[in-house]
């Protein structure tokens, strides 16, 4: 049996220390390339979504490399999410992997389920005991959240940086030191150590940078591939970029039932209430909710959605009317999606928050 | 004398204007890109600098269109800006009041709304190309009679034929499939304006406050029939500003203007000169990761000037350190 999970972002990385420590045997395919999104293209039927394909190229590109047993995010809900593990193993199946086994990792309003969790990784491993699996999956969880705590400081340092990319320098050996970690104390140094450096990164401390907030579905948002790196492309423009979703945020179980609906997913919800009512699937509530929300706080939002994505399409249709009012910009990702495209309306949207922030100033000051 | 130039270098056609410091258009040139921006661009500043007095001193370039920073490179441009930002400039030059632009192009449309003076919102056509410039000319061609005779022919349509406007593909089989039935060339043909007009309303416009005063503006606004079209899907006047062609080369220019005043640097203009130079483009497939992006380069002499088109910006990066 060899493990393997397809990429969103820097998922591979919790992945990878839990099965090293349960000797799992264990792949993890080539990073997103064009290669992989060919495969995923030529495999897939042709009105499915940027996910979809990508998602598949990973799994063609692992099973190459001898990979048997794929975990796969599966659930319910009403966006075609719910079916593509079975979908993607009929295809791997017609591909002539024949012997191969899906994992369905449940995830359900954006929380794994704990428990189902380690009784899963459990059943991947050479009858490991219980208590072994749940540290490892700790230590694996925690390396997850030092990755998207440092992730949180590069979105603030890209848009000062004085010389562009250094960040994302930065970023990319966090990346390798916390996957080379091998304790709590050594991920506690490196995630330190890291956004020290960061802090020490040269500034331009003269500028206010524009506050972006990037929301809509999840794996256009976690997947830089599926973006052209959206949000380091906003950095160069000198903006901000803030984003609710962290794949860590996945993984506060919900061990503990939320009676008063106190969480921040109630609270969007609440908000979208007067324009949506239930959920549509997907992240299609969550981003009607966080427009309104944070119509105060951002200068403009950028909504991200796959094409052909329905509960995005709800979304989009629903936020230019609502009473709160805030520019946005929805950003349509598939397979053809040219970067000078992205970048010409990145530059327009940037222009136009600039110029209403400064319209915005004069006003307070008197000036007209 | 002080001048400002803007160069627009699109897909389908390359616009120069040349303005002063009061914003009053010196000169301007339009010219088919086909497919060759550098030349075209080179082209251009030859024309533009036969249109300007003897004494003029560029004071500031601009580039923008999706050529803008090839253009950049080649003409040593002050400021590359994006098409939407320059068109509202442009507009609002001759019309403040404005309120809605519809602008397209030969290969892409946008709107852009604009309250009080400033853009609050655009839209662009994201995933399809009906209703622009280039699936006007081809169903032109297709039917054996030109552009400019296009729109006299469909201004005389009495019963407009209904064709589905919402894909190109859909469109044009549709259009086939009426010809064959025995209507009218002119009823296509308004047909046809009428149906760009729906798909762009429901595509570009799709969720945008549509109020007046409308600019119409771009190369399709030379068509009488395409303007009556959006007259009468808006029920309201659409106007079309003098210049229309040539407002985001406008727009650059009033903008590069503004960044001169504002930073009090002298233009990198690299002169008209640079008309003569021989650039050329290559291009190599970087095979530092499995991405294998394909670089394209911009080459003067032996020493190449720019890199584009990788995922990531190592090719930038490097151009950078070899600058230094």
């Amino acid at each position: 049996m060899r493990v393997t999970l397809p990429h969103m972002g820097n998922l591979c990385i919790p992945f990878k220390s839990i099965f090293q420590r349960l000797d799992i045997d264990y792949v993890i395919p080539p990073l997103n390339s064009r290669r992989t999104l060919s495969l995923g293209i030529k495999y897939s039927s042709e009105g499915l979504c940027i996910p979809f394909k990508l998602i598949l190229g990973n799994l063609i590109e692992a099973a190459e490399l001898g990979a048997d047993t794929f975990l796969l995010p599966g659930g319910y809900g009403i966006c075609r999410l719910g079916y593509y593990a079975k979908t993607q193993e009929q295809i791997l199946h017609d591909l002539g992997y024949k012997n191969i086994k899906v994992v369905e990792v449940v995830v359900s309003n954006d929380q794994l389920s704990g428990p189902s969790f380690v009784k899963m990784i459990k059943s991947l491993s050479n009858n490991a005991s219980w208590l072994k699996v749940a540290s490892v999956v700790r230590f694996g969880l925690s390396k997850l959240k030092a990755l998207d705590q440092v992730e949180r400081v590069v979105q603030k340092v890209r848009a000062v940086e004085l010389v562009k990319g250094t960040a994302n320098q930065l970023l990319a050996e966090t990346v390798k030191a916390i996957d080379q970690a091998d304790d709590y104390r050594a991920l506690k140094t490196v995630q330190s150590d890291y956004i020290d450096q960061l802090n020490h990164v040269a500034k331009d401390e003269q500028v206010r940078p524009l506050v972006v907030g990037i929301i809509g579905e999840f794996y256009v948002l976690l997947e830089p591939f599926a973006s052209f790196d959206i949000e380091s492309e906003l950095g160069k423009l000198g903006v901000e970029v803030k984003r609710r979703l962290f794949i860590s945020e996945w993984t506060k179980f919900s061990l503990l039932p939320n009676p008063l609906k106190i969480s921040e997913r109630d609270q969007l919800y609440r908000a979208a209430a007067p324009y949506l009512k239930r959920d549509v699937g997907g992240e299609g509530w969550e981003s009607v909710g966080e427009k309104v929300l944070r119509a105060k706080e951002y200068d403009g939002i950028i909504h991200l959605a796959p094409f052909t994505c329905m509960p995005e399409i709800v979304a989009q249709n629903i936020m230019p009317i609502t009473k709160e009012k805030i520019p946005i910009l929805t950003i349509i990702c598939d397979e053809q999606m040219a970067k000078t495209g992205l970048l010409t309306r990145l530059e327009a949207f940037v222009d136009l928050l600039a110029r209403q922030r400064r319209t915005h100033y004069n006003k307070q000051l008197g000036v007209v | 004398m002080e001048v400002y130039l803007g160069v627009d270098v699109g897909s389908v056609t390359t616009k120069l204007a040349a303005v002063n410091k009061n914003g009053e258009l010196l000169g301007h040139i339009y010219l088919p890109t086909q497919g060759k921006p550098i030349e075209m661009v080179q082209t251009g500043l030859r024309e533009i600098k036969g249109q300007l007095p003897q004494e003029v001193d560029i004071c500031g370039v601009a580039t923008t269109g999706s050529a803008r920073y090839l253009a950049g490179v080649v003409v040593g441009a002050d400021l590359v800006k994006n098409e939407i930002t320059c068109h509202a400039m442009g507009t609002l030059h001759y019309i403040p009041e404005v309120q809605t632009i519809i602008e397209i192009g030969g290969q892409d449309s946008k709107i852009i709304i604009v309250r009080d003076g400033i853009v609050t919102d655009f839209g662009m056509n994201t995933v399809c190309a009906a209703g622009t410039g280039s699936f006007l000319a081809h169903q032109a061609l297709r039917l054996g009679i030109g552009i400019e005779e296009f729109a006299q022919r469909a201004l005389t349509s009495r019963t407009p034929v209904r064709i589905a406007g919402r894909c190109t593909v859909f469109g044009e089989s549709d259009m086939i499939h009426k010809q064959q039935m025995g209507h009218q060339i002119e009823d296509i043909l308004y047909g046809l304006c009428q149906a760009l007009v729906r798909n762009y309303l429901n595509n570009v416009g799709l969720g945008k406050k549509i109020d007046s005063p409308i600019v119409f503006q771009g190369g399709v606004a030379f068509n009488q029939a395409i303007v009556k079209a959006f007259h009468e899907e808006l029920k309201t006047e659409v106007i079309v500003p003098p210049h229309h062609e040539i407002m985001g080369a406008i727009g650059a220019a009033l903008l590069v203007y503004e960044e001169v005043l504002s930073k009090n640097r002298r233009s990198q203009f690299m002169g008209f000169g640079t008309s003569e130079a021989k650039y050329h483009t290559t291009s190599f497939e970087c095979e530092s990761c499995p991405n294998l992006c394909e670089i394209a380069q911009l080459v003067l002499d032996d020493q190449v000037l720019a890199r584009w088109g990788g995922r990531c910006d190592l090719w930038e990066r490097v151009q950078a350190e070899e600058v230094k």
